[in-house]
């Protein structure tokens, strides 16, 4: 008998009255892994997430937690899951120990030692005795971390968990969270700011209108993509841009959720290189797998493409061999805004 | 143990351990291991910096009334007479305080975590929703009840002019500690309604300033003329008699009936429901928020028949026969609302923890569904009207008096039995809960004055009241007129007895009926729900086996591709 996995949604529905607000949504989400839910405001992510922590009871489907049904078993899913809500709020006339043990007594945790350790993993130690009110937002998110920890579950769902936090909050929230993965948790988290999920999570789900469109890990859905963007005859090239020799068809590729990609699985990447960049046109127009190249002032190339990341590495290593000074290699979207952009179509919620 | 207290664990109760023995570990595991809620409410309040400000403030401003009216008062009045108004000015305002500022704390501290968006971390923690309820419900109790202590001494200043025991004095403030339990039960059942503290506090405030106002004309000022009467010991007119009457009135029956068990009654039953239902809307609705309930319908019913028992073999008389047959009705009317919130059956969530803890069938009666909660309801109708009858039957002196309370209870009763009926007929084809209870609430009040408003009618175009007078015989009111009528011995009884007889029969037949179609729907619905349940659970078992066996497959795949050759 395999180990289920960390979480299983299976053809998850879910109505408010006459508006239907999830679809038929089914993914898994494995031990260990950082998942990604992604979508636009009102997709369905906090009512997935509500059914998930046991919060909403789902119209149909089914939803296990390490294979405990949340309809069925909600008290022992809550010994397994630490929920973080979207703007979660806190008891501000207390300290911040004082939030922790009284967490501690609800959780039932038999260890007198644990709100010292969860404040040690969190590094609110030296902000133990300052009342809650006094804490930034960020602290107040590191404390509801801190707080969804202390029963020690195995999965932790984490609602927008960085909205409204300043940079220097984002990046410690998301150390935080590659920490706890190193521990072993399993970490689902929503957010419809691409960026700060790209830089952490092993896979992802992207969510529209109700509908799952793609779920599974970021480099998978990528080359599936790419896959069969190369497998599928496509379209003209996009407007303004003369097509090259060698050029793969454009295409209209499918998603694992059915729905159709508007555009071909192109990508663009940002060179900059020494002296005029008019002169490296030529290196690379024509070539195989490009579309197009621009030039512009101050030695930028922009290079239409398709093709993973060995593309790169030719493109770099073409233009050295030929003299040619890179100094920088940037995509200009990352992978995951990437796919994002392919597999919705961008609707009103 | 307790983290919030730094207590240690209790060693596990031994297995044979004495009843004696159970009740100290009880005991040192609730000093051990206090309810977390109550704990960081607490430490809550105790930082809130304006709390000893009001406390202190409330406290100087009732002593300087106190004073003021004592000695305005103890200018003409004699020192015993000044004390006795002292006494019931200060028990009024305690009474004020508690009854207003009781529900308007409570309201705040549930729908206070909804609107902090602390409610569902709190829910997420596994704490029983008694638990939570116990907890806000001990905060507020705790922050009435310091209010209390403080003003106290404020409470002994009667001592100085005399009239008053000090007997008296504690029992007044022990009925204050009571009537705050009810009052802050009360706002925490309010507050676990609503998602916005201020809304609940508003609600709560309107519902309470009517209330208390009418609690204290009618039970203090209106119910002191009526002990008066019975005791002529206890005074007349000021509102706080109870503790009066209990140091005053000579012990018996009477004094058992109506100035222990009644009042006992009257406080433990809201105070109880109110506590069910704050724990009922704290849980989800799949999960069982019917079975406390339920017992808290029983118990109650069994509580006001033994009450009324008790004042019937008191008072021997048919107008408190009549009374206990009103209060019956009153009583089961709101069970009946109750019960027209009931879900169609348990949820999947409810059977399958029946499964696991082999409830038997008895015990399933009494959780969620519209059908077992009807059958329940109209059982202890029958019940509490039978014994309310029965002793009426054994006690009352004159074969009259007999006669009227048949046909009293008779009317209610088969009035009852159709609102049940109609009650279940209308859930059983509605979604929720509401258009049920709007739908029973204007049946009621149609039945009630419509047939008034024909009789009114009738008999101004006929211009004969007497014969118009049976058209008001669907009216559940028409008892009274009924019983009136047979008490002074109406010529035209007959005429109106004959439709009292046709109508009671009427409602109990249609209601009966109309549990039957209830029934008959509610059974088809939750087949298809079943239906549509089991076919969702085998296709989704389907999936996860090929699932399984994909994966198994796979696993076989790599470990040949990983078999060195031979």
């Amino acid at each position: 008998m395999t180990q289920p996995p960390a979480i299983r949604v299976r053809h998850l529905s879910h109505r408010f009255g006459a508006r239907e607000v999830l679809r038929d949504v089914s993914f898994d989400v494995q031990h260990g892994e950082i998942f990604g839910f992604i979508g636009p405001n009102g997709a369905g992510k906090t009512t997935t997430i509500r059914v998930m922590a046991t919060l909403l009871e789902p119209a149909t489907g089914r939803v296990e937690i390490d294979g405990l049904d949340v309809s069925i078993d909600p008290d022992k899913v809550r010994r397994l899951i630490g929920y973080m809500p979207d703007h979660a709020g806190v008891y501000e006339r207390i300290t911040v120990r004082e939030f922790l043990e009284f967490f501690a007594d609800a959780y039932q945790v038999l260890d007198a030692n644990v709100v010292d350790v969860v404040l040690e993993l969190t590094d609110l130690k030296k902000l133990d005795g300052r009342l809650v009110a006094e804490l930034s937002k960020g602290m107040k998110q590191r404390l509801q971390v801190a707080r969804i920890l202390l029963h020690d579950p195995k999965v932790l769902i984490l609602d927008e968990p960085a909205s409204d936090l300043d940079p220097r909050a984002r990046i410690e929230l998301r150390d935080l969270l590659l920490e706890l993965r190193d521990l072993g948790k399993t970490i689902f988290l929503s957010s419809h700011i691409l960026t700060e999920l790209s830089d952490v999570c092993t896979s992802v789900g992207i969510l529209e209108r109700g509908q799952l469109v793609v779920a599974g890990p970021i480099a998978a859905i990528g080359d599936e993509l790419a896959r069969r963007g190369r497998a599928e005859p496509g379209a003209a090239a996009a407007a303004g841009s003369a097509p090259g020799p060698g050029r793969p068809p454009e295409e209209t590729a499918l998603t694992a959720g059915g729905a159709s990609i508007p555009a071909a699985a192109r990508r663009r990447l940002k060179l900059r290189v020494l002296g005029d960049s008019r002169q490296v046109v030529p290196l690379l127009a024509g070539g195989a797998f490009v579309y197009q190249v621009e030039p512009a002032p101050g030695g930028v190339l922009t290079v239409d493409y398709t093709g993973d990341e060995r593309f790169v590495a030719d493109v770099v290593r073409h233009l050295v061999s030929q003299g040619v000074g890179v100094v920088g290699v940037e995509p200009e979207r990352n992978e995951l805004e990437r796919i994002f952009l392919e597999v919705t179509r961008g609707e009103l919620q | 143990m307790s983290v919030q207290t730094g207590s240690s664990s209790l060693p596990p109760l031994a297995s044979g351990a004495s009843l004696f023995a159970r009740l100290r570990w009880s005991l040192a595991r609730l000093s051990r291991d206090p309810n977390p809620v109550w704990m960081r409410e607490l430490r809550q309040s105790a930082r809130l910096q304006r709390t000893p400000v009001i406390l202190m403030t409330i406290t100087v401003a009732v002593a300087l009334l106190i004073c003021s009216v004592g000695g305005i008062a103890s200018v003409t009045a004699e020192p015993a007479k000044v004390g006795v108004g002292v006494f019931h000015t200060f028990f009024s305002l305690a009474f004020a305080l508690v009854t207003w500022l009781g529900p308007a704390v409570a309201a705040s501290t549930i729908a206070g975590e909804k609107n902090g968006r602390t409610w569902e971390a709190l829910a997420l923690t596994g704490l029983p929703a008694a638990q939570i309820a116990r907890g806000k419900f001990l905060a507020a109790y705790t922050y009435i009840a310091l209010y209390l202590v403080m003003l106290a001494p404020v409470g002994a200043l009667p001592f100085l002019f005399g009239g008053v025991t000090a007997t008296e004095v504690v029992l007044a403030f022990f009925c204050c500690f009571v009537l705050a339990a009810l009052a802050v039960a009360f706002g925490l059942a309010l507050s676990s309604k609503f998602q916005s503290s201020a809304a609940a506090i508003i609600v709560t405030l309107m519902m309470t300033l009517t209330t208390s106002v009418v609690v204290y004309g009618a039970l203090g000022v209106g119910l002191s003329m009526a002990v008066h009467e019975q005791w002529p010991a206890v005074a007349q007119g000021p509102p706080v008699w109870l503790p009066s009457a209990w140091v005053r009135a000579d012990f018996g029956l009477p004094y058992l009936a109506f100035l222990v068990v009644t009042p006992a009654v009257a406080v433990a039953v809201p105070t109880w429901l109110f506590y069910e239902t704050t724990v009922a809307n704290l849980a989800s609705p799949s999960d069982d928020r019917s079975t406390r309930l339920r017992v808290w319908t029983i118990t109650s019913t069994l509580l006001l028949a033994g009450c009324c028992a008790l004042v019937g073999v008191a008072t021997r008389s048919v107008d408190w026969a009549m009374a206990q047959a009103s209060l019956l009705f009153v009583f089961f009317a709101f069970t009946i609302f109750m019960i027209a919130g009931e879900p169609l059956g348990p949820s999947r969530r409810v059977r399958v923890a029946w499964e696991r803890q082999g409830r038997g069938r008895l015990l399933r009666l009494l959780g969620p569904g519209v059908l077992p909660a009807s059958t329940w309801v109209l059982s202890l109708m029958l019940l509490g009207f039978a014994a309310c009858v029965g002793l009426g039957l054994l006690t009352l002196r004159t074969r009259t008096d007999r006669e009227v309370l048949v046909a009293f209870a008779g009317q209610l009763l088969a009035f009852l039995v159709f609102l049940c009926g109609l009650s279940a007929f209308f859930r059983a084809r509605a979604e929720g809960a509401t258009t049920p209870r709007v739908l029973l609430l204007v049946t009621i009040l149609s039945a009630s004055i419509g047939p008034w408003i024909l009789m009114a009618i009738a008999g101004v175009v006929t211009r004969s009241g007497d014969a118009a007078m049976a058209l008001a015989a669907p009216s559940p009111t028409y008892a009274f007129l009924l019983a009136e009528q047979m008490q002074r011995g109406a010529s035209n009884l007959s005429d109106l007895l004959l439709p009292a007889v046709l109508c009671a029969a009427g409602y109990a037949l249609f209601g009966m009926g109309l549990l039957a179609m209830a029934a008959a729907r509610v059974h088809a619905r939750l087949a298809q729900e079943r239906q549509r349940l089991s076919q969702l659970e085998a296709m989704l078992e389907a999936e996860l086996e090929a699932e399984q066996q994909t994966a198994q497959q796979t696993d076989e795949a790599v470990t040949t591709t990983a078999e060195p050759s031979p």
